[in-house]
C-alpha cells in the first residue's frame, strides 16, 4: 500500500495531507520551520506499515494553501486541533519534528482533547540558543550530518512557502517559550534526539524530558537533527514501542 | 624518580585519590584530573577523532600510553615507599574532620568520604614496570623477566608487600609492555601518620576500609606474591583452568595459546588491587590508641559490596533535604565524580569494571531500589573485548530501567571498548547536565556511622579508646 493524497479544508484554508493507512491508532507528523511534509515522507511509508501515518503541510507550507499573513505559532496549532476533527481523527499521537514538536507541544497544551500521545522529534528551541544567529550557526553545524537527499527537498519547501513565510516560521519558533508550555502537557510524550544533533544539544533534550510530565527520552546513535528523514526505520520502530507502551 | 611518576595514572586508587583530593579542595575532575579543564574540549576533540582510527593503532596506542608511564627495570629499586606515601598525602588540604579512612580503594567510598569532607589514605597503589619480550598469554615468562625487580623493590622497602599482577584478560593491551606491580603497605608510612594526626582530633574516629576480597596466588620470595588473573569479566576458574570462553577470547586475539601457562598458586591473599593486607592494622590500633581515636573496621566481602550502600545513604540524605533523589549515576572503575554527583543531585552507584558481573550489580540494585526518573552511565574503556565484557546493547537495557533518562554520558557507543574520548568527555557531558542543586554541606559522621553499622552488607566493629588514652591534651 502506498501514500494516499487527501486535503480537508480547515477554515478557508486547504491543509494538504498525505496517508498511509496502517493498522494501528493514529499518528499526525507535524513538519518542522520553513520546510513540508517532503522531509517526512519516508517516515511515513514506515511507520504506516503499523499506524495510520498522516504527515500535514502546515498552512503557508508545502502543498496547503496560503494564508493572508504568515500565521502564529497558536494559529497554526488551531490548525492542527482544528484538522485533527475534520479528518476525523480521534485523538491521534501527535508526532512533530524541529519546530513541529513547538506546535504539537502547544496544540497539547491548548486543545488538551487533540491528542493522546506526543512524539518530539528533535525538539527546538533550546533556550540557551535562542537567538537567530545562534540557530544560524548550530544549523550550519548541524548540515553536514544530515542526508545530502535532503537538501534539494528543502530547496522546493523553502521555493513553495517564500522568504516571507520561512522568515516568519524561524521567528515564531525563536519566540516561543516552549519550556513553560512543557510542564503542562498531560499526555505521554516520547522525545527523540539524534545523538549528532548539533540543533538539540543533549542536555536540553534531557530538560524537555524532564519537564514533561510524562516524557521518555530516546537518544539515537549516530543520527543528526532530522531523524526521521535519516533513519525512517529506526525512528518508526522507536515510536510504534512508545505508542504499544502507552497503549494510544 | 618523582613520585608521581612511579605510580600509575590511569589506576584505580590513584584516579580515586585524585578525585577525592579534588573534591576536598572544592574542585570537581575534568580529564579524570589529569589536565586543566581549560584543555578538555581540544582533549574531548582530539580524543573523538581518535576513536576513529583503525583497531590495530588504537590497541598499540593504549599498549604505548601504559609502556610510556612505567617505570624502567633498572630503577624499580630505588623506589622509596616513604616518598610515594608523602605524594599520597600532598593530595590532600590541611583540614580538621571526625573521620579519616585508611585501606582499600573503593568507588563508593571515595563518595562516602565527599559525602563526610574526610580524606581516605590508599594502602595500595600500583607501579607499572616496564618490561619486554613476554607475550601476554604468559604470565610465567612476565614474572621470570620482573622477578628479580620485584625482589629489589622489596628489600629497598621493608613496610611494603608486592603483589605482582598478570591479568591476559583485562589488561591484555597494557602488559604488552609492562608489568603490574601493586604494592601495599603493611606498615603505616610516617606520612599517613603525620596526615591523619594533623586531621583528625582526640575522639575522632579513624575508619579502616577492609575489602576482604583474596585471590589465588604464588608465593615468590619474602613479601612478594605473584597473581594471575584478577576479579572481572572471567571467573578464578576460567584463569586457573580455561574454558570455551577464555579459547575463544584467546583465538580472537590471535594468541599461540587456548589458555594461560601462569606459576602455580600455592595459596591466597588479599587481592592485589582491592583487597586489604590486615599486617596494617596493628600500627594503625597503635596510633588510634595513643591519639585517643575510636577505630572502626569496615569490612565487606566484595568491592561492589559498598555500592548499593553508599547509593542509598545518598539517597536519604537528598531526601532529607526535600530533594527528589530520583537520579543515579552509575559509575564505573576510576571514572568518578563526587563533585558533580552532588550538584547534580546524583545517587552514585560505583562499577568495579565494565563486565557483565558489575552490570549484574547494578541491575540487582535498580530491582530493589525505587526506580529512578533518570540513569546516567559513565563507561571506562579498556581498549580489550575481554571475556565477560558487557555489551552497548546489555548497557543500554540497563538504561532503559529509567523512567524518563537513561543515558550514556560521555560514551562513544561505537568505539567501545575502544573509546578513548570517554576520559574527556564524562566530565564534559556530565557537567551540561541542567537542572542542579546546591553543594550541601558535609554529612554529620554520627547519622553515617550509624547508617553504616546497620547495614548487612557490612561488618561494622570498633574500638573504642581506653580511658588512658583518653586524656586531654594528651
Amino acid at each position: 500500500m502506498s501514500l494516499q493524497r487527501q486535503d480537508h479544508v480547515v477554515g478557508d484554508l486547504t491543509v494538504a495531507g498525505h496517508r498511509r493507512r496502517g493498522p494501528g491508532p493514529p499518528v499526525v507528523c507535524v513538519h518542522g520551520a520553513g520546510v513540508s511534509s517532503r522531509e517526512l515522507l519516508p517516515l511515513v511509508e514506515v511507520l504506516g506499515e503499523r499506524h495510520d501515518t498522516w504527515a500535514i503541510d502546515l498552512p503557508g507550507f508545502g502543498a496547503s494553501g496560503k494564508p493572508d499573513r504568515p500565521l502564529t505559532l497558536p494559529a497554526l496549532a488551531d490548525v492542527v486541533a482544528a484538522w485533527v476533527e475534520e479528518a476525523g481523527l480521534e485523538r491521534p499521537c501527535l508526532l512533530g519534528v524541529s519546530f513541529g514538536c513547538q506546535v504539537v507541544v502547544d496544540v497539547a497544551v491548548r486543545h488538551p482533547e487533540a491528542a493522546a500521545a506526543l512524539v518530539l522529534a528533535g525538539p527546538t528551541v533550546d533556550p540557551r540558543g535562542r537567538s537567530p544567529w545562534r540557530l544560524a550557526g548550530q544549523w550550519l553545524r548541524n548540515a553536514p550530518g544530515e542526508s545530502p537527499r535532503m537538501m534539494p527537498l528543502n530547496v522546493a519547501d523553502y521555493r513553495d512557502a517564500g522568504l516571507r513565510m520561512v522568515l516568519a516560521a524561524f521567528g515564531e519558533s525563536i519566540r516561543d517559550r516552549v519550556e513553560d508550555k512543557l510542564p503542562l502537557v498531560t499526555v505521554p510524550a516520547l522525545v527523540i534526539r539524534g545523538a549528532r544533533d548539533r540543533m538539540v544539544p543533549q542536555a536540553w533534550a534531557e530538560e524537555v524530558t524532564r519537564l514533561l510530565p510524562y516524557g521518555r527520552l530516546a537518544v539515537m546513535d549516530g543520527l543528526p537533527h532530522m531523524t526521521p528523514y535519516r533513519h525512517p526505520r529506526r525512528v518508526a520502530g522507536t515510536v510504534a514501542a512508545f505508542l504499544s507502551e502507552v497503549a494510544v | 624518580m618523582k613520585p608521581g611518576r612511579v605510580v600509575a595514572s590511569f589506576d584505580s586508587a590513584t584516579g580515586m585519590l585524585r578525585a577525592l583530593s579534588r573534591f576536598l579542595h572544592g574542585r570537581d575532575v575534568p580529564l579524570i584530573g589529569q589536565g586543566p579543564a581549560a584543555a578538555e574540549p581540544l582533549a574531548a576533540a582530539l580524543f573523538g577523532a581518535a576513536n576513529r582510527l583503525p583497531r590495530g593503532l588504537k590497541e598499540r596506542a593504549y599498549a604505548a600510553s601504559g609502556w610510556a608511564e612505567a617505570v624502567p627495570l633498572r630503577q624499580v629499586g630505588g623506589i622509596r615507599s616513604g616518598a610515594l606515601a608523602r605524594w599520597v598525602t600532598g593530595h590532600y588540604p590541611r583540614r580538621r574532620s571526625d573521620v579519616a579512612f585508611v585501606g582499600s580503594a573503593n568507588g563508593a567510598l571515595i563518595h562516602l568520604c565527599a559525602a563526610l569532607g574526610a580524606p581516605w589514605l590508599p594502602q595500595t597503589l600500583l607501579i607499572p614496570v616496564r618490561r619486554h619480550g613476554a607475550h601476554p598469554d604468559e604470565p610465567r615468562e612476565d614474572l621470570r623477566r620482573t622477578r628479580e625487580a620485584g625482589q629489589a623493590l622489596v628489600t629497598a622497602n621493608p613496610d611494603l608487600v608486592l603483589h605482582q599482577m598478570h591479568d591476559a584478560n583485562q589488561d591484555r593491551l597494557m602488559i604488552a609492555g609492562m608489568s603490574y606491580f601493586r604494592v601495599k603497605w603493611r606498615r603505616l608510612p610516617a606520612a599517613y601518620r603525620h596526615h591523619l594526626e594533623q586531621t583528625l582530633a582526640p575522639g575522632a574516629t579513624l575508619v579502616v576500609v577492609d575489602c576482604e576480597l583474596r585471590w589465588p596466588v604464588t608465593q615468590v620470595g619474602p613479601r612478594h606474591l605473584f597473581q594471575h588473573g584478577a576479579p572481572g569479566g572471567a571467573t578464578r576458574e576460567e584463569y586457573q583452568d580455561g574454558g570455551p570462553r577464555v579459547a575463544d577470547y584467546l583465538r580472537r586475539y590471535g594468541s599461540p595459546h587456548r589458555r594461560w601457562d601462569y606459576p602455580a598458586a600455592d595459596g591466597e591473599s588479599p587481592e592485589a588491587e582491592w583487597g586489604f593486607e590486615p599486617g596494617l592494622l596493628p600500627d594503625l590500633r597503635e596510633l588510634a590508641a595513643r591519639n585517643g581515636w575510636r577505630l572502626a573496621r569496615m569490612s565487606f566481602a566484595e568491592p561492589e559490596h559498598l555500592s548499593p550502600v553508599v547509593a542509598d545513604l545518598y539517597r536519604e540524605w537528598y531526601r532529607r533535604r526535600g530533594l527528589p533523589a530520583d537520579r543515579l549515576l552509575a559509575e564505573c572503575f576510576l571514572l568518578l565524580e563526587p563533585w558533580w554527583t552532588l550538584r547534580s543531585g546524583s545517587v552514585p552507584y560505583w562499577m568495579v569494571f565494565n563486565t557483565e558481573p558489575s552490570r549484574a550489580s547494578l541491575t540487582g540494585y535498580l530491582d530493589g531500589a525505587d526506580p529512578f526518573e533518570e540513569i546516567r552511565l559513565l563507561l571506562f574503556s579498556h581498549g580489550v573485548e575481554s571475556v565477560g565484557l558487557a555489551t552497548i546493547d546489555q548497557w543500554r537495557e540497563t538504561l532503559a530501567r529509567a523512567g524518563k533518562v537513561g543515558v550514556f554520558t560521555g560514551v562513544d557507543t561505537r568505539a567501545y571498548p575502544r573509546d578513548f574520548a570517554g576520559l574527556a568527555r564524562a566530565h564534559r557531558e556530565l557537567a551540561r547536565i541542567r537542572a542542579t542543586v546546591p553543594m550541601p554541606l558535609p554529612m554529620g559522621w554520627e547519622t553515617a556511622e550509624k547508617f553504616l553499622a546497620d547495614r548487612d552488607e557490612l561488618r561494622w566493629d570498633t574500638e573504642e579508646p581506653t580511658a588512658a588514652d583518653d586524656r586531654p591534651g594528651r
